[in-house]
């Protein structure tokens, strides 16, 4: 387990200097992601449901950025962005691109259905947070 | 309020949600901002529409119209700038600022810092690296991953500066980065090295994917900013299709001249 933690947070890490996020902030955001991708992949086996794992993921990801985002200052984004790299389902879309590329319509419609569904899940998870977040909004930080 | 005066609102207004939407910022953002900006100097009947190619902008001020239009595009996503926008927009609606304060600081903000290419190029090996290992791959997976990420983000990043579409971009990332990894691996398989492919191109690909285009989109569409979501959606499809085409190419290429195993 603390292997893993380390690979996502090293990638987060990667992510965030491309990204260009202010260095200050460069570690709490790929600690950020490492919780984020330990909660999805703890999940996604007790669960049996990456759309569900991914949701609860990003909501983990979404809530320590709103709290991060108030006690350093920032906007949340700054965390977000980078924290749901290791969950978001880039390689997904791309992967059901290349079946179609191939004409495997089956696996492209179930795999691009998944991203799809994975989508929905971490924005409206973020969504959430967000508005939880909005909630005990000090006056002033947004 | 003098009319000169109003203009020079509106265009700090416009200017800063230009810096914003050129950095990746989600369009409620860019929106708010501009609202803020005006509203703060006693602007109050202000319409902002924001879509990711452009921002339109109209203040009905005593009977006065002044309308604006800029069309530009996302630049590249750069968080720190996005930050400090945010942070001045809050401090321009304190009042601690007058409008030309803010037209220079919003100059400073768009040179503001950015990480050598050195270290970009490292934090891209290191993104394609480690995404490599968390979906399971090894030492050796690892190491081919860091590098063909290293030379596609080197590749895509000279790129940009012919000013080529995100299209044939992506269809050159997507192609240099099979090229890559199967140059990279036959070398290998040479000296009796076994490394798998897959696991290499899915770390390898990690940087170029479009997971926070699709994330932003379908964020935009909940919340209700239609005409963004929808345009957002379509860019990150077609970037996937273009990394596919490109992926798919060079493999079908392969197997027919050097025929199937890999």
């Amino acid at each position: 387990m603390m292997t893993s933690f380390f690979f996502a947070a090293m990638s987060t890490l990667g992510f965030g200097i491309l990204f260009n996020i202010p260095r200050k902030q460069l570690l709490p955001a790929s600690l950020t992601g490492a919780i984020g991708w330990l909660v999805y992949s703890g999940l996604v086996e007790s669960f049996d449901s990456v759309v569900m794992a991914a949701f609860f993921g990003a909501w983990v990801v979404g809530m320590i950025s709103e709290w991060l985002a108030r006690k350093r200052k920032m906007p949340a984004t700054v965390f977000v962005i980078p924290g749901l790299i290791p969950l978001v389902p880039g390689y997904g879309l791309y992967y059901s691109m290349l079946k179609v590329v191939e004409a495997d319509y089956a696996s492209a419609t179930e795999m691009g259905a998944e991203t799809i569904l994975v989508a929905l899940a971490i924005s409206s998870a973020v969504i959430v947070a967000s508005s939880i977040g909005r909630k005990f909004k000090r006056k002033g930080t947004r | 309020m003098e009319k000169k005066q109003v203009k020079q609102i509106v265009k700090l207004a416009l200017n800063a949600g230009k810096v914003l939407l050129e950095h990746g910022a989600e369009t409620y953002r860019v929106e708010e901002t501009i609202n803020s900006i005006c509203g703060a100097k006693g602007l109050e009947s202000v319409q902002s529409f924001v879509v990711p190619t452009g921002i339109f902008l109209n203040v009905t001020h005593e009977d006065e119209y002044y309308s604006l239009i800029h069309r530009t595009t996302v630049k590249r996503i750069d968080l720190e700038v996005i930050a400090k926008v945010n942070e001045f927009s809050r401090r321009f609606a304190s009042g601690e600022m007058t409008l030309q304060e803010g037209e220079m600081e919003l100059v400073d903000i768009e040179k503001g810092p950015v990480f050598s290419l050195r270290v970009r190029l490292l934090a891209g090996g290191m993104a394609g690296g480690f995404f490599t290992l968390s979906f399971g791959g090894g030492l050796g997976e690892f190491v081919v991953a860091f590098w063909v990420s290293v030379l596609v983000i080197l590749l895509t990043t000279k790129a940009s500066n012919y000013r080529i579409s995100f299209f044939l971009k992506n269809l050159m990332g997507g192609m240099s980065n099979m090229i890559l990894s199967l140059i990279v691996i036959n070398l290998l398989a040479l000296l009796s090295i076994h490394i798998e492919i897959d696991r290499v191109i899915i770390g390898s690909l990690m940087p170029l994917v479009p997971g926070v285009a699709i994330v932003n989109s379908i964020r935009d569409i909940i919340s209700g900013d239609f005409v963004s979501g929808t345009s957002r959606l379509t860019e990150a499809i077609l970037i996937a299709v273009a990394l596919a085409l490109g992926v798919g190419t060079v493999l079908q290429g392969y197997i027919i001249f050097f025929g199937g195993g890999l």
